[in-house]
């Protein structure tokens, strides 16, 4: 199997309205792609889709996971199976340790796989090498999740958890906004790292500025929910000249 | 008019007849249990919910396994309402017994029953600081029985005392009535708490009274986890001025439990404060009632209380009732109260899934984490890890 994530003629429903109207989307194994599209168009209910969230009616289509139908699977089996979404905005839990969930998202993974749990220093050596990686502050990592934590620094939480978790398909919901500019560097190289030939990735961001850090293999415009216009990173550029109003004539 | 009695009321009537409490007996015969009709009781109608009234308890040597341990802690057993002390107390800690019950508190007949029937009440006079945890284990052993005991417990003046009661025993269909008095010298500090982890047959009824003095410092935590059908009453006086107390509770409720907590602070002198955290987590059909009152009297300004419940509700099927209520006749006072009652949060559910955590342990983190405030309150580690122990077993049940 040479694609990783394969989506096929997706139609979704929120609350009997039609959000995303036939969505095709292949990346292959080790490929980056990225998705750009107005406010609105449907981006993050495809990403929430992918992660399974509740409270979406899937009319048609499918979602493969290298290879495999993944739409009626539980958030935790498709995230076991190495999907992992940054969200656009991460959810803030009051009363759960940052460290308690890390390791439980870990030991749930190792757990899946039958591997024993992590031992704890064990745990705290890769914690503490990510955290160092991405530049975030041991201090953040003693509060509750997400709790407190400002809208660069949930970013960056999100991509720690992602190089803990380690996942085969990684999906960034507008992880780039509210980064400052040296978070996005910091950020992209934390991204960058994790690049390799068994690994993908979907970029979803507004911004041309991101890609020049992590370049994409592919570029899709996204417009009332669907994929439009596919191409290399110079699509981007053209984008951030012309706008989206081209391709709202097409749909 | 005199109320008909019904079978349980009967048999309640024969035991005060028959063990000299004529006055009450009297009272009893005119008024039986208390129905909803009594405001108190409105949620948990005792005529209704009772049920059978097993005979008085005897002595029972035997005892199961201690459901809680504290390390360190310095232990008294009451085996169906005698007091067994088997070890030397620490230095600071007098432990002795009286006859009789203990609390009275005016009106209450569960309180009052307690008081005619309790033959022997556990008496500790706290002096100092004790470093030990007083745990005090009361027991409902042997066949099912009608259990009555009783504990007083006084903080004296410019002392500290940990003290953890809890509640349990063989599974039958006890009906145990029992009472906690707590008294706060000047300038004491208690933190004290009650744990019912009794059996899914017992019917537990439980009264507490704290008094304090001035600037006395008061923790108090009230868990229900086990029992058919538990009711705690706590009545709390402020008689001393700059004294302060945080008020807490915990209802853990599965199947069929009915499970109350009653509160009635009464801030009676100026310059007292206090909180009331309580929390309800309730699965299957369970019932969980927090009633809370209280009350500023006239001269008592400068009162500052603030009540809270929040509930969490796992299934459909279940219930919370919560009914706050206020009183105040003094005019300079801060008092609020709010209750909120929720699900469990979909989108912090899926957060967590969406990171490869199974659905029950997800769930089971949120559970956690939003009693964690309770727990986090207990200063002593050991006697936090306890409890945060019972949380985890309930969740795991
Ligand atoms: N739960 C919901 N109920 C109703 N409408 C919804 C719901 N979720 C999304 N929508 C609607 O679906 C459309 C697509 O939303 P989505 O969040 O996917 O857009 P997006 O492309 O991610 O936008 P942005 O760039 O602003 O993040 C919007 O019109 C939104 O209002
Ligand atoms: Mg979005």
């Amino acid at each position: 199997m040479s694609n990783m994530l394969e989506i096929k003629d997706l139609h979704v429903k929120v609350e009997d309205k039609e959000i995303l109207k036939g969505v095709n989307l292949t990346i292959p194994k080790g490929e980056t792609h990225a998705i750009m599209g107005r406010n609105g168009s449907g981006k993050s209910t495809l990403s929430y889709v992918m992660a399974g969230k509740e409270g979406y009616e899937i009319t048609k289509g499918e979602i493969l996971l290298d290879g495999e139908n993944i739409l009626e699977l539980e958030p935790n089996e498709r995230a076991v199976k190495g999907l992992f979404l940054a969200f656009q905005y991460p959810i803030e839990i009051p009363g759960v340790a940052t460290m308690t969930f890390l390791k439980a998202a870990m030991n749930a993974q190792r757990k899946a796989r039958g591997e024993e749990e992590l031992l704890t220093p064990d745990f705290m050596r890769e914690v503490k090498s990510a955290a160092k990686m991405l530049e975030i502050d041991s201090a953040m990592l003693k509060r509750a999740l997400n709790v407190g934590f400002s809208g660069g620094e949930k970013k960056r939480a999100e991509i720690l958890q992602m190089a803990l978790l380690k996942p085969k398909m990684c999906v960034f919901d507008e992880t780039d906004s509210g980064l400052d500019i040296d978070a996005l560097k910091i950020v992209s190289q934390g991204v960058n790292a994790l690049r390799d030939a068994n690994r993908s990735m979907l970029i979803i961001t507004h911004y041309q500025r991101l890609l020049n850090y992590i370049v994409p293999d592919v570029v899709h415009v996204f417009s009332n929910g669907k994929i439009v216009k596919s191409g290399d990173k110079s699509l981007a550029l053209e984008l951030e000249k012309h706008g989206y109003a081209q391709y709202d004539e097409s749909t | 008019m005199a109320v008909k009695l019904n079978q349980s009321e009967q048999v309640v009537l024969e035991i005060l007849q028959k063990t000299g409490a004529d006055e009450l007996a009297a009272d009893f015969a005119k008024t039986g249990l208390p129905t909803r009709r009594n405001e108190a009781y409105h949620y948990s109608d005792l005529k209704m919910l009772l049920g059978n009234v097993p005979a008085l308890a005897t002595s029972s040597k035997s005892t199961s396994a201690s459901l809680v341990s504290i390390e360190g802690a310095y232990r008294i057993l009451i085996v169906n309402g005698e007091v067994q002390i088997s070890d030397e107390p620490p230095a600071g800690v007098v432990v002795s017994t009286s006859k009789g019950g203990v609390v009275e508190p005016e009106n209450d007949i569960i309180a009052q029953l307690n008081s005619a029937l309790t033959k022997e009440t556990l008496n500790i006079d706290l002096q100092g600081s004790p470093e030990t945890i007083i745990h005090i284990d009361r027991r409902y052993e042997g066949e099912a029985s009608h259990i009555n005991d009783g504990v007083e417990l006084y903080i004296l003046d410019n002392s500290n005392a940990t003290i953890i009661e809890t509640f349990s025993g063989s599974n039958e269909a006890h009906l145990s009535n029992s009472a906690s008095k707590v008294i706060l010298g000047r300038k004491a500090k208690a933190t004290h708490i009650m744990v019912d982890l009794s059996g899914e047959k017992l019917r537990h009824l439980q009264s507490v009274q704290y008094e304090l003095n001035e600037s006395a410092l008061l923790h108090s935590l009230i868990i229900h986890k086990g029992s058919k059908l538990a009711r705690t009453q706590l009545f709390a006086k402020f008689i001393g001025e700059n004294a302060h107390a945080d008020f807490a509770g915990l209802i853990l409720g599965a199947k069929e439990q009915h499970s109350d907590i009653s509160i009635n602070i009464e801030h009676n002198v100026a310059n007292t404060t206090s909180s009331e955290n309580y929390k309800s987590v309730v699965l299957d059909r369970a019932k969980a009632i927090f009633q809370g009152k209280i009350l500023v009297a006239k001269d008592a300004q400068k009162t500052d209380a603030a009540m809270k419940h929040q509930g969490l509700m796992l299934s459909d099927d279940a219930q919370i009732l919560v009914k706050p209520e206020l009183e105040i006749y003094a005019d300079d006072v801060i008092c609020g109260h709010g209750a909120t009652c929720g699900q469990i949060d979909e989108d912090s559910l899926f957060y967590l899934m969406s990171r490869g955590i199974e659905k029950q342990q997800a769930k089971s983190m949120l559970i956690r984490a939003f009693l964690a405030e309770l727990f986090d309150e207990i200063k002593i580690e050991a006697l936090k890890e306890a409890l945060i122990s019972v949380a985890d077993e309930w969740l795991e049940a």
